[in-house]
């Protein structure tokens, strides 16, 4: 029994999930079943991807190579559990299972009736069932379908909320994300036509051939892929969906679609870019310079437009797009610095933004308010909530012993290897504009002074999580650590197959 | 022939004000993308992929691309669905089906 389980574990962490998601709606009116379930798939999820790394992984040397229903590779769907797979997946449901604890506890606030919020619910593990496949999928069409899985469950988490704000940022998320998942599919196409093959391994090897053969269609393959991937993970220009959708969702859900869902296509991209044509082409075809300057682009100029918003939610969701800029710049430097950075940054980004959003989340629901200049006196109000804030901007501006700063460190170092004095200029600056937008809220939170009203720090599970969030900020900051070698090794078997 | 569906597919959504101009522009993008899949699969004097014995080595078409071309049509017709839906919702607090229009009025609520 526990050797199959064993041998089943990469499959069963993408399929647990899913199958709970659809076992919910069966249960519609037992609120408390739905959401026990729903935390402990989470939870088993957490602890079979712990398992996997601790134990697992280091006995088998490399990774753990699984074909889906029996079928080998080039005929069958391949879910690789390396350490890139482990890696994101342990990012997945570390941060997804604090967030599920505080959906369970806090959603009544925001998403009314309760079947509204058992189906929210279902989405969420949607959701989070097709990040795990992301992690360990092999397959480029299998990649299409977990997107497009994801990118629906996401839309469907924004216009959970009431209202017609909510339903247009879903609608024009919709439109671009499809637009993005049609370039992918087509970007597939033409590698499948080239080479062949569905399996990244397989594809790749056939690749080198092709490129030789044609060079027009590879050319349009990897533009469509950097198109289609831009879109979704909300590269600089093709950003424009990211602030309305993320700042309208339901705070949940703001926090999974700022903290997982973005890097999900992210590292989509890199298992493309990397996996299928391989650093040397991506070199050679110039691809890496269009992601450091896009990158580079996009954190100064989202930086830039997040000091001038005066909402909350909409500061932290430009806020996103400047880190996700960091994400790409990093994609694009080709060397291991850059790309343990890139992973790093991506895992404490997560766990930044989703305590960041959770707690602005609960500012505005228990005050009303969304502007910053109304938060005056919030810090002695709530003290929990904003010592959270606190905490996760100190991360997010790179202090160091906080998580952002270790992921931060590398990507410097990493742009600094190939001669990007540019680039790593632009780290830094990031990083000051950042402070430039997240410490003024603290300042008006903490010494101004606060208004009569009687507001009080959230329930005990939305503090857990909250909390939760906050010293997983401090730990991948203070002690990296086996997490980070983790990612140095992933790294450096995406450069060097 | 795919690519001038597609890029009409394109120009469709990104211009057209009209939500529902927008929809049908992502179906014709998608369907340009099928289109190629299926087209790729095909080749001269191939018949249905089921082994003949009395002739093994008789050509056949790739029924893997038609495969996928089915998953991906379940995929954009459960899209399509929720975007109708999403329609709807809009319709009725904005009483229009134009995006400028919706965009307008979203406008004014904040501002004033």
């Amino acid at each position: 029994m526990t050797a199959t389980l064993k041998q089943h574990l990469p499959v069963l962490l993408v399929v647990g999930p899913l199958l709970v998601a659809y076992i919910l709606p069966v249960l519609f009116r037992r609120t408390r079943l739905i959401r026990g379930l729903t935390v402990a798939i989470v939870a088993l999820g957490l602890l079979g991807t712990g398992y996997l790394a601790i134990f697992l992984l280091p006995s088998v040397g490399s990774s753990i190579v699984y074909g889906v229903g029996g079928w080998s590779a080039p005929w069958g769907i391949e879910l690789v559990a390396g350490n890139l797979g482990v890696f994101f997946a342990l990012m997945v449901t570390g941060v997804g299972l604090p967030i599920s604890l505080y959906a369970c506890g806090a959603l009544g606030q925001e998403v009314s009736p309760s079947e509204t919020r058992s189906k929210f619910l279902v989405l969420y593990l949607l959701l989070t069932g097709a990040l795990a496949g992301m992690a360990f999928t092999n397959d480029m069409f299998n990649i299409f379908v977990l997107v497009e899985v994801a990118t629906l469950s996401c839309c469907g988490l924004v216009s959970a909320r009431r209202g017609a704000k909510a339903a247009s940022a879903a609608f024009n998320y919709l439109v671009l994300a499809t637009i993005g998942s049609s370039f992918i599919l087509a970007g597939i196409g033409m590698v499948y036509i080239t080479t062949g093959h569905l399996n990244i391994g397989f594809a790749n090897g056939e690749l080198v051939k092709a490129w030789s053969t044609y060079p027009h269609v590879i050319w349009l393959a990897v533009s469509f892929f950097l198109v289609g991937f831009g879109v979704k993970g909300a590269l600089f220009p093709l950003h424009v969906w990211l602030p309305d959708a993320h700042s309208s969702a339901p705070t949940p859900a703001s926090a999974i679609l700022s903290a997982l869902a973005v890097k999900g296509y992210a590292l989509c991209l890199m298992k493309i870019l990397y996996g299928v044509f391989g650093a040397s082409l991506i070199t050679t075809l110039g691809v890496n310079r269009i992601l450091v300057i896009l990158g580079m682009v996009g954190t100064m100029a989202a930086s830039i437009l997040a000091l001038g918003q005066e909402e909350l939610k909409r500061r932290l969701a430009f806020s996103t797009v400047a880190q996700v800029g960091y994400v790409f710049l990093g994609l694009g430097l080709v060397n291991v610095t850059g790309l343990t950075g890139t992973l790093y940054h991506m895992a404490s980004h997560a766990m930044i933004k989703s305590s960041l959003f959770l707690a602005a989340g609960t500012i505005v629901t228990t005050t009303g308010k969304t502007r910053i200049s109304e938060l005056a006196g919030i810090g002695k109000k709530m003290p929990v909530t904003m010592a959270v804030f606190t905490i996760a901007s100190l991360g997010l501006v790179g202090i160091p012993l906080f998580s952002g700063f270790v992921g931060k460190w590398y990507l410097l170092l990493g742009s600094l290897e190939v001669g990007g004095v540019l680039a790593a200029a632009v780290i830094i600056l990031g990083s000051v504009l950042c402070a430039a937008y997240l410490f003024p809220i603290i300042r008006v939170a903490y010494f101004e002074p606060a208004p009569q009203e009687d507001w009080q720090d959230p329930g005990v599970l939305e503090k857990i999580a909250m909390i939760g969030l906050a010293v997983g900020v401090l730990v991948l900051g203070t002690v990296p650590g086996s997490y980070l070698e983790m990612a140095v090794q992933a790294a450096s078997e995406l450069l060097f197959k | 022939m795919a690519a001038i569906l597609f890029v009409i597919g394109v120009v469709t959504v990104l211009t057209r004000s009209n939500l529902f101009k927008k929809l049908l522009g992502i179906n014709i993008m998608e369907s340009a993308i099928y289109l190629t899949f299926v087209a790729a699969s095909n080749r001269r004097d191939g018949v249905v992929p089921i082994l003949d014995l009395a002739n093994p080595e008789q050509p056949y078409i790739n029924p893997l691309p038609s495969a996928l071309m089915l998953t991906g049509i379940v995929v954009s017709v459960s899209v399509t669905a929720f975007a109708l839906a999403l329609i709807v919702r809009l319709y009725r607090s904005y009483h229009t089906t134009d995006a400028r229009q919706i965009s307008r009025m979203k406008d004014e609520v904040t501002n004033g």
